[in-house]
């Protein structure tokens, strides 16, 4: 019993050291010079450090790095606040089929191949005047943000309790000033595990991004870390440096915050 | 009474428009629009609607490439989708016995799937590159050398891989699905097991994974999905290569469109994901609408 | 079949001490009842038996067979201790068949397939299941679950059926139907039972033996007639019994009266001189009365020596049909007395009550045990 429970260990500690082997490499590799880099093996950490390829790679991403906290955190904003009262309305306001029927028809988006609206989501945005801009890719992000953020948020409502929202209804409250006053209150912890999730993926995006920009006024970092690799092949110092910076956001978060990251992908959710 | 549920309908209204208008336009209108231009001959930047019936789709079933995108989809579902089932449940299992650091070890497990898949496939072209990487530096040292391998690079290798890469990105997400399947069983479950006289192999075998139903179909819907439109990952990883040896329908369908700017060809491409995903996607959601009607 | 003994028993969480240095001997095919209020440590007592928590200190015994005891290391895990257990939520396996159910405790024994299908259906007719074999729990009602999981207990011939509040979830109707069907059944089979619960009524009407606990201590161990009519100290007193027993602070004067203040009573001379000898003249006791011993004074029952009648004021009349429970106060003194429902007692009035003296309990002030 006591050497199965050490066996257990030795297995979860290993399998950690697997999972975790990408991201220690890319740490050593990106604190190194390109001779260090040859020089000795990607395990091993090289003292003192070097930032140079950190001060390369961050000096091509800072504009795409706030083109990406920009959008994503507008299109966050938006996307949460609209499966919101979506979702207030479809589990509160509606009931029976009807609700179901149109929760259905919003969340089908949630499995969408976004292949096949590419070609006319470029259309509409370049017809809009909105290519290659941020509002472009704030209404993109939003659109497509809906059909999960208004899952989540009807799922919380479910569980919240009628005799909530009738008690305010017989107080003679609106419909608005009952999801102002009683329903938002009650959501944050809906709105901490969708905003979350909405971040990470928006920011983790690049399918959009690279069809939806061309130049550094609107590209997310994303679609400028791919092409780093492009303009810096075998600088794998600084390749690293940019997938680490372009990763900091989302690993802050899983660290962090990871409890509602988790709660977000549990409660029906799925990756871009 | 009246005028109160009037007053309902219009606040449903006013909170449902700007959803509806969304997935109407940017879902539904944009599929029907791609599902036309499919039927066009439209090639080129600029828009040419001509309708060419089913010309694209011809064209399509004789082009070896679409054949081979076809193939390596397959290869994809049948090792990742499993693959990534069994070794989050294999996670879960291993995490959920009372383990001192679960958080820790939940975090570092899960840690891949937050990552952009641009991030990780620029860490795993580091992990796969022939002559420096990762993994070849690393077999050299553990004295495996009957390991290394030219990964990406080598046609006959790269699709796996590319899925291996992807096993370790999504297992975390798996694990965290079951975790919280295994969580909602009630320790009474275990318990009465035990007493019946269950091994712990027994356990898991006859009485815990059979109650797992739910989150392994909810995870297949998600990893099946995922598996027809991954791109990013492959995209940067490889662009398709070496050769056509990591193409999928997704990474086709981007080529064809946006690098020969072949547009009502690649809608096409678009169409079949659409139409095979929501073969996968349709009796999910009405079994679980049925579901939830029980 | 077997006994079952807990010898100096403990079991800790962390601070938490759930069991302390617990005695009991359970005989072979009585029925004993853990009895306790909420967080006494009855599930763990159950648990520490059915090899589902390993005890701190102490050895256990299942029949002659030393079970666990942490000092010489020995600790046979639950399924070699051939012992069932019926779970508060039955913990049946939700995607088998009530077939499957009952069968899966055999099937992990190997029991042949002939054999298997002989006894699960020996067992569902016992049960009156033989009809929905091929159902899911789901579909069945909680009366139906709950025999299900007593078929899955039974179905394996243990030497020891382990039960924790195995009704609890069950509507009070239907409770007091399966209360004399686990009976009869327990009966039936003579297998050695030992049943949790903090519901009194059932321990009463269940147990051919019960063990009440507070806080982790065993308090006494008896017949329902010797729990109710001698128990071992104010917890048992009060726990056991509804409404429960009046306790009031009296002091003892030498000429044979408890004096409460605001009144006294005349002790009966065998209880004078069981005071005595313990040496409580002149000192407090804990003064106990049950309130079916309190009688209103126009239809008391018993001979009436003049000491034991006290003047009353009605405070709350509640009327239960087939008695009146009445609250009584004689200046600040407080008391429930069981009225008959011919009383006529009306609220805020006064009436002549009557202590039945016989029936009487003291307790020491300071260590709560009986005196008499
Ligand atoms: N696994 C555990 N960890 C910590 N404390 C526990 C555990 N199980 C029980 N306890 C504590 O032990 C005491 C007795 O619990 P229990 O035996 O379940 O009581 P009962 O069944 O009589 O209601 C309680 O204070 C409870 O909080
Ligand atoms: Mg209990």
């Amino acid at each position: 019993m006591r050497a199965g429970r050490l066996i257990l260990y030795v297995v979860l500690i290993f399998l950690a050291f697997v999972y975790l082997l990408p991201l220690w490499s890319a740490i050593t590799t990106s604190l190194k010079t390109g001779k260090q880099v040859t020089m000795t093996t990607p395990i091993q950490l090289v003292l003192p450090p070097y930032f140079g390829a950190y001060k390369t790679a961050f000096s091509e991403l800072r504009k795409p790095i706030l083109n990406s906290l920009l959008f994503t955190t507008f299109a966050t904003i938006f996307s949460v606040m609209i499966g919101s009262i979506t979702g207030y309305a479809l589990s509160k306001l509606l009931k029976g089929s009807t609700s179901k029927k149109l929760l259905m028809f919003i969340t089908l988006g949630i499995f969408l191949p976004y292949q096949s609206i590419l070609i006319p989501l470029l259309r509409i945005i370049t017809k809009l005047g909105l290519y290659n801009t941020i509002p472009g890719m704030i209404l993109t992000h939003t659109a497509y943000g809906v059909p999960i953020t208004t899952l989540l948020f009807t799922n919380y409502y479910h569980e919240v309790p009628d005799e909530l929202i009738e008690a305010a209804k017989v107080d003679g409250a609106s419909p608005l000033k009952i999801y102002t006053s009683v329903v938002f209150p009650i959501s944050i912890p809906a709105f901490v595990v969708t905003a979350i999730y909405q971040f990470t993926n928006i920011w983790n995006d690049y399918l959009f991004g690279v069809v939806l920009t061309r130049g550094e006024e609107a590209m997310p970092a994303t679609v400028k870390l791919a092409n780093l690799k492009g303009s810096f092949v075998a600088n794998w110092n600084i390749q690293m440096a940019g997938a680490l910076i372009v990763a900091i956001p989302t690993l802050f978060i899983m660290i962090v915050l990871g409890k509602y990251l988790i709660r977000g992908y549990t409660s029906g959710a799925v990756k871009g | 009474m009246r005028s109160k549920l009037r007053e309902e309908s219009l606040y449903s209204l006013l909170f449902l428009t700007p959803a509806i208008a969304l997935v109407l336009v940017f879902v539904y209108f944009a599929i029907a629009w791609n599902v036309y231009i499919s039927f066009t001959d439209w090639k080129g930047l600029i828009p040419s609607y001509r309708f060419v019936g089913l010309e694209n789709y011809r064209t399509l079933f004789h082009d070896p490439v679409f054949w081979t995108s076809f193939r390596n989809n397959i290869i994809l579902i049948i090792l990742f989708v499993p693959g990534s089932l069994f070794i989050g449940l294999l996670l879960a299992v291993l995490l959920d016995r009372k383990i001192k650091f679960e958080n820790g070890f939940r975090t570092i497990y899960t840690l891949p799937f937050a990552l952009s898949f641009v991030v990780t496939a620029t860490l795993w072209a580091w992990m796969y590159d022939p002559s420096d990487g990762v993994l070849n530096t690393l077999f050299s040292m553990l004295h495996l050398d009957f390991l290394k391998s030219n990964w990406i690079t080598d046609p006959h290798v790269a699709l796996y891989a590319v899925i291996l890469a992807l096993i370790w990105q999504f297992s975390g997400y798996t694990m965290v699905i079951y975790l919280a399947g295994l969580r909602s069983i009630s320790t009474e479950q275990y318990e009465a097991a035990i007493i019946d006289g269950a091994t712990p192999l027994q356990l898991y075998r006859y009485v815990i994974i059979p109650q797992l139903k739910k989150p392994t179909l909810s995870a297949f819907v998600v990893l099946m999905v995922f598996s027809l439109k991954a791109f990013d990952f492959i995209w940067v990883l490889t662009s398709g290569g070496p050769g056509t040896s990591t193409f999928i329908l997704a990474v086709e369908m981007y080529k064809e469109t946006f690098a020969k700017t072949k547009f009502a060809y690649g809608a096409s491409i678009a169409t079949i994901l659409l139409l095979l995903s929501f073969a996968i996607v349709l009796p999910y959601l009405y079994w679980s609408y049925r579901g939830e009607k029980e | 079949m077997a006994e079952v003994r807990l010898i100096n028993v403990w079991k800790r969480f962390g601070d938490v001490i759930a069991v302390k240095d617990m005695n009991l001997e359970v005989r072979d095919g009585e029925f004993m009842i853990l009895l306790g209020p909420s967080g006494c440590g009855k599930t763990t007592t159950l648990r520490m038996i059915a090899g589902l928590e390993e005890p701190t200190k102490g050895q256990i015994y299942i029949g002659d067979k030393l079970v666990a005891d942490p000092e010489k290391g020995v600790f046979i895990p639950p399924k070699d201790r051939d012992i069932a257990m019926v779970f508060q939520s039955y913990a049946l396996y939700p995607h088998m068949t009530v077939y499957d159910n009952i069968a899966f405790p055999l099937k992990l024994r190997k029991v042949p397939k002939q054999e298997i299908d002989r006894r699960v259906r020996e067992v569902a007719e016992m049960l009156g299941l033989t009809e929905l074999l091929n159902r899911k729990p789901r579909e069945l009602s909680g009366g139906q679950r709950q025999r299900v999981a007593l078929g899955r207990a039974i179905v394996r011939k243990p030497k020891v059926f382990l039960m924790d509040e195995p009704l609890s979830n069950l509507d009070a109707k239907l409770r007091v139907k399966m209360r004399a069907e686990l009976k009869k059944l327990q009966r039936q089979l003579g297998v050695t039972t030992i049943y949790v619960t903090h519901d009194q009524v059932e321990a009463m009407t269940m147990g051919d033996r019960i063990a009440v606990i507070n806080q982790g201590v065993l308090q006494q161990v008896g017949t329902p007639d010797e729990v109710y009519d001698k128990p071992a100290n104010t917890f048992v007193a009060g726990f056991i019994g509804t409404p429960p027993m009046n306790f009031m602070d009296a002091t003892i004067t030498e000429d044979g009266f408890a004096d409460f203040g605001e009144f006294k009573l005349k002790l009966l001379p065998d209880q004078f001189e069981a005071l005595e000898d313990g040496g409580y003249i002149g000192r407090e006791v804990i003064f106990g009365i049950r309130p079916e011993d309190i009688y209103d004074a126009m239809f008391a029952q018993v001979k009436i020596p003049g000491e034991n009648m006290v003047r009353a004021i009605v405070e709350i009349i509640e009327n239960l049909g087939s008695e009146k429970i009445v609250h009584l106060r004689v200046g600040r003194i407080t008391f429930l007395g069981s009225f008959r429902a011919e009383s006529k007692v009306k609220e805020n009035q006064e009436v002549d009550v009557v202590f039945d003296m016989r029936k009487i309990h003291t307790f020491d002030k300071k260590t709560g045990k009986t005196i008499f």
